[in-house]
């Protein structure tokens, strides 16, 4: 008993915790490691999809330039692609989602069963959802009969114009529920006093949502959008499974982009560059908006 | 005194709306089920066809018989629930490490963790299918359960120090001046408080394993294959079967939709790391 007692006295402190933190990191950072080494290996070479990795021939970072740099590369209309479908989403969805919450925030029957409902769109599997958007916007779709209902008109989602619009519609209805669920639970926790001290000093409805609910929402929203900053930056199977990047490229996004570099153009190097790229993106934009949250959480 | 009519009016315009937008967002869904009990001809009428139509099984009949559709849920759930398991195996004693106690870089590593699960699938999916051959595990069970614990462990690290680190650690600390050593006291104590989060935090990456496209779809080809990548059956040279499609994504999506609304007292701090309590 006393021999045993000396001797948990002398485990070193950091021993248990460290045991314990070592299966997830061994396992974790085992796979992003092997994955990574093997990606930037494949980036540094010049390798037709299908030939044996034995034909590979050494490059160098001439991959990275050529993407960056070549007149042929449509790496830049990726990224324009994908500040587009970036920009047309969180937008819409952090305004629409905001309101429906807003909507929702107040004392009604049906409440709980209605926030149920949101959770479906959410949850849906996006392979399905990009077929099912694909039947949705054809000319003989749902889409195109409420459109021709409200102004008469149908229009050909499939074309080269609107073809980004609808992956984007698509998006919205999937993930505007997102934001709505946040948000209410957020709105739902606000404190009363702030509320009822400006009715008394008689604030309109709209100076008491624009002084006291929106600064207090502001980190919540702010979270909520770095979230979903992130997730639409690596979104690849509705768009994959409606469009394929098309027509054209109108549609292809930099996840849709590096699986036509790898995959249609058949150009490993390429493609793994470009996957490169597009993980040092999402990291480094995630890092700055968090960054950027904490920094307006601070001041206010 | 006399009733506010115009904001009793302003409400109930406010509660109409509020259930036509809720049931917008629902339509979709309820539109693409009830297109699987249509016939071909009734899912591409114009307009469209809403109720009325004799319902019919045919497409379940045929994606069952035809399609074998019940290997892919087999495969599907195979991968989904042992990556989950695994998930869960690893991630509690890093969790209690990490919520209860202190040592050198413990939030860098917690960010490292972190940041990997901002790596998107698609970046390293064809890195993966170049280790796969080289190791001869393409098209494996195995392969998919454990290139999921890149994303799963880290996100399950996440959420389940927040329900940890609201379990007092006063409970354990006086089991242990009890005699219970600091084991039984978590075993005892601690892991039954966080029983229901370990749970729901299991069924939304179970949720998320099922739903997963882009590796399933690249590292596998026939037998490993899982229901989200079957969508390539229906995508033929003379045109998409809509019916079958439809008829397996209504069957595809009915576990995932009853598991998300039996924890959707968990949902919000399932999408947001725990970062906001629902």
């Amino acid at each position: 008993m006393t021999i045993d007692r000396n001797r948990r006295r002398q485990r070193p402190p950091w021993l248990a915790p460290v045991l314990l933190v070592m299966p997830a990191f061994v396992v974790v950072f085992a796979i992003a490691a092997y994955s990574a080494f093997s990606l930037f290996q494949l980036s540094t070479v010049n390798l037709t999809f299908g030939e044996p990795f034995r034909n590979a021939e050494a490059v160098g970072l001439e991959n990275y330039q050529w993407l960056l740099t070549n007149e042929h590369s449509t790496f830049w209309g990726a990224v324009r692609v994908t500040a587009l479908y970036l920009l047309g989403t969180l937008i819409p969805e952090l305004l629409i989602g905001l309101a429906i919450a807003l909507l929702l925030n107040r004392k009604m029957r049906g409440n709980s069963l209605f926030t149920a409902v949101l959770i479906i769109p959410i949850v849906l599997m996006p392979s399905m959802v990009g077929l099912i958007g694909r039947l949705y916007f054809s000319y003989d779709g749902l889409v195109n009969y409420f459109f021709e209902a409200l102004t008469g008109i149908r229009h050909n989602w499939y074309g080269k114009d609107l073809a980004l619009l609808a992956v984007i519609l698509v998006d919205i209805w999937e993930w505007t529920p997102f934001f709505i669920l946040i948000l209410l639970a957020g709105l739902q926790t606000l404190p009363v006093e702030p509320f009822e001290a400006a009715r008394v000093d008689g604030a309109s409805r709209w100076q008491s949502f624009s002084l006291i609910t929106l600064p207090l929402m502001l980190p919540l929203i702010l979270t909520t959008l770095i979230l979903r900053f992130m997730d639409v930056l690596r979104l690849f199977d509705v768009i994959f499974v409606m469009f394929a990047g098309g027509p054209g490229t109108t549609t292809t996004t930099l996840p849709l982009y590096v699986y036509r570099t790898t995959l249609v153009q058949r150009d490993v190097g390429r493609g793994s560059a470009a996957s490169i790229m597009l993980i040092i993106i999402i990291v480094s934009l995630t890092v700055i908006l968090i960054k950027m949250r904490e920094r307006i959480k601070f001041e206010a | 005194m006399k009733p506010n009519w115009r904001s009793i009016t302003g409400s109930r315009i406010l509660d109409v709306l509020t259930v036509f937008v809720v049931f917008a967002f629902l339509f979709p869904y309820l539109f693409m089920v009830s297109s699987a009990f249509k016939t071909r001809l009734e899912t591409f009428a114009y307009p469209p066809i809403f109720w009325g139509f004799t319902p019919t099984l045919e497409h379940f009949e045929n994606i069952f018989s035809d399609m074998n559709i019940l290997f892919y849920m087999k495969n599907s759930t195979i991968i989904a629930v042992c990556s989950t398991l695994l998930t869960i195996l690893i991630s509690i004693p890093a969790t209690y490490s990490f919520a209860r106690f202190r040592f050198r870089y413990k939030e860098g590593v917690a960010y490292g963790f972190l940041f990997l699960q901002m790596v998107p699938g698609i970046s390293i999916v064809f890195a993966l299918f170049f280790i796969a051959r080289a190791l001869d595990l393409f098209d494996t069970h195995i392969f998919l359960i454990v290139v999921y614990l890149l994303w799963n462990v880290p996100y399950a690290i996440w959420m389940l120090r927040g329900f940890v680190e609201g379990i007092p650690v006063e409970l354990e600390e006086s089991a242990m001046v009890d005699g219970a050593s600091r084991f039984k006291a978590f075993r005892l104590i601690t892991l039954p408080l966080m029983a229901g989060g370990v749970a729901a935090t299991a069924i939304l990456i179970f949720i998320g394993v099922w739903n997963e496209f882009s590796l399933a779809f690249f590292l596998t080809s026939t037998e490993a294959r899982t229901m989200p990548t079957t969508i390539a059956f229906f995508m033929t040279h003379s045109g998409i079967k809509w019916g079958p499609m439809f008829a397996t994504a209504t069957i595809g999506t009915l576990p995932v939709v009853i598991f998300a609304l039996l924890v959707r007292r968990y949902f919000i701090s399932a999408l947001t790391f725990g970062a906001v309590k629902g």
